[in-house]
């Protein structure tokens, strides 16, 4: 069995002090300090990064790494657009798998606003396919499709998305890491500027900085010695075509609901037995996508269910869903969102998640997504 | 990087899918574009399922706000797609506008 012993990260948001490497500096220091692991107690390194090479021209980041912590270890650099840090994380899983004995270093990390939207724009669409990006789409136009058709199929509007994000940015509120901190509501989402139709400001996440870090470990000497330990009960991988119009259904992500079978199975537990969920809310019709591909509501009811409110902190519900505030209040540096969202899940289940703790969660679940859902990843941790 | 080698490859398979009829299967209206799409902003952007049930992406031209639905018939015309390049290479691809 492998666990997670230690979670740091740094602030999100626009950070203009801080370099890709000054934030991935901290998050290494911050996450080595909480465990006191040693450098050279560290058998692996695993960096989830998509945009260092299109955007700031920094490629071979894993001997950037080599530097930054002296050592001479394997350092491997995962890309999966939105979903690198997941699947750093799964890669590092897989590497624990099979060596005994070992401490890995998992890092996430994205450094976005040093450039202008439209770069940043551009460069997230080398996620999509050539003929997308020769159409114009942008990521939030290949999501907008996704809810216009779903508005229309199960009619609804855009103030049922709008819950998504009054959900999220409270939470964000109890998060000191969260890029915005503020409480929305639901007309302030409905009069908020078109970024793609129906898709508006407040129904997307943010270009944000960032890094976050996890120790993983399948060491027992080490592990007896850490004050918090989650365990990891499943880390699963799918994939799909990079192109929307390949796929059958428009109104769900394959994706997800291939690899949350995959995970549930592995992890032997119920989805009912799911306490906290740190869902990838890249736009708000993503999440309540994901709430049923993952099976949480059926498909076609999330509309409704999300006005039910039950996700929220502190109403009382079985399953509360991105009480880092998601990829919409948290902020979506893109190779450390997938970290974090683990992250996130190891603070509530070992008590350590403050002014927004669930109380007696004991399993949580992390869904990342790359793209408009060619990849998505789902990590299933236990307390 | 958009070269002009890449921009020539690509319109061979463009004059296939030209004068073509579908309907929209998907749509939306870009307001934030990435580079090279700023000037046309905002403009919609469609998925057609062809008649041949082919599906091909392009923005809607010569349209009225209308026209912006799922099932409208629209037929494939050729278009300039994006800024030039540096280079001064005009990129030409496929757009839709509506049919009557």
């Amino acid at each position: 069995m492998n666990y997670i012993t230690g979670y740091y990260t740094t602030k999100f948001g626009e950070l203009w002090d801080k370099s890709l490497f000054d934030l991935v500096e901290e998050a290494i220091n911050g996450v080595l300090k909480s465990t006191n692991l040693e450098r050279k107690k560290i058998d692996a390194v695993f960096f989830g990064n998509m945009l260092a090479g299109v955007l700031g021209n920094n490629l071979h980041s894993t001997s950037k790494l080599s530097e930054i912590l002296d050592v001479n270890i394997p350092v491997f650099r995962t890309e999966a657009a939105c979903a690198s840090g997941g699947t750093a994380f799964n890669l590092a899983k897989t590497y624990l798998d099979a060596n005994s004995n070992k401490n890995v270093l998992v890092i996430g990390a994205e450094k976005m606003t040093d450039y202008s939207p439209e770069e940043v724009i551009t460069a997230l669409s080398a996620a999509a396919s050539g003929e997308e990006q020769e159409a114009g789409l942008t990521f939030s136009g290949l999501y907008a499709m996704m809810a216009n058709f779903y508005l229309e199929k199960y009619h609804y509007t855009e103030k049922n998305l709008a819950y998504v994000s009054v959900k999220n940015h409270y939470h964000g509120t109890l998060n000191d890491k969260a890029h915005f901190r503020r409480k929305i509501s639901i007309d302030d989402v409905l009069e908020s500027a078109y970024v793609s139709y129906p898709l508006k400001v407040l129904d997307s996440s943010p270009i944000s900085d960032g890094a976050s870090a996890i120790i993983m470990s399948n060491n027992l000497n080490f592990i007896k010695k850490q004050d918090y330990s989650a365990s990891v009960l499943a880390s699963e991988i799918a994939t799909d075509t990079i192109s929307l119009k390949s796929r059958k259904n428009i109104d769900e992500i394959l994706a997800t609901k291939i690899v949350s079978d995959k995970a549930f199975k592995m992890a032997k537990i119920k989805r009912s037995d799911i306490n906290v969920a740190e869902l990838h809310d890249c736009f708000s019709i993503a999440e309540i996508l994901a709430m049923e591909d993952l099976g949480f509501w059926k498909k076609g009811e999330g509309g409704q269910k999300i006005m039910e409110e039950s996700t929220t902190y502190g109403n009382g519900g079985n399953l509360i869903v991105n009480t880092s505030g998601g990829l919409k209040a948290s902020g979506h540096p893109v190779g450390a969102t997938g970290i974090k969202q683990i992250g996130e899940i190891f603070l509530q289940l070992t008590g350590q998640a403050n002014n927004r703790q669930v109380k007696n969660a004991k399993y949580g679940l992390a869904h990342n997504v790359g793209g408009s859902g060619g990849t998505a990843v789902v990590t299933i941790l236990s307390s | 990087m958009i070269s002009p080698v890449k921009i020539w490859r690509r319109q061979k398979d463009i004059r296939k899918i030209l004068g073509k009829k579908g309907k929209i299967f998907l749509w939306t209206k870009i307001f934030t574009p990435g580079t090279g799409f700023k000037k046309y902003a905002p403009y919609p952007v469609v998925l057609v399922e062809l008649e041949n049930n082919e599906k091909v992406y392009g923005q809607l031209v010569d349209h009225e706000e209308k026209d912006l639905k799922i099932g409208k018939k629209l037929i494939s015309v050729l278009r300039k797609v994006r800024t030039a390049s540096v280079d001064g290479v005009i990129a030409y691809g496929i757009k839709f506008r509506p049919l009557k």
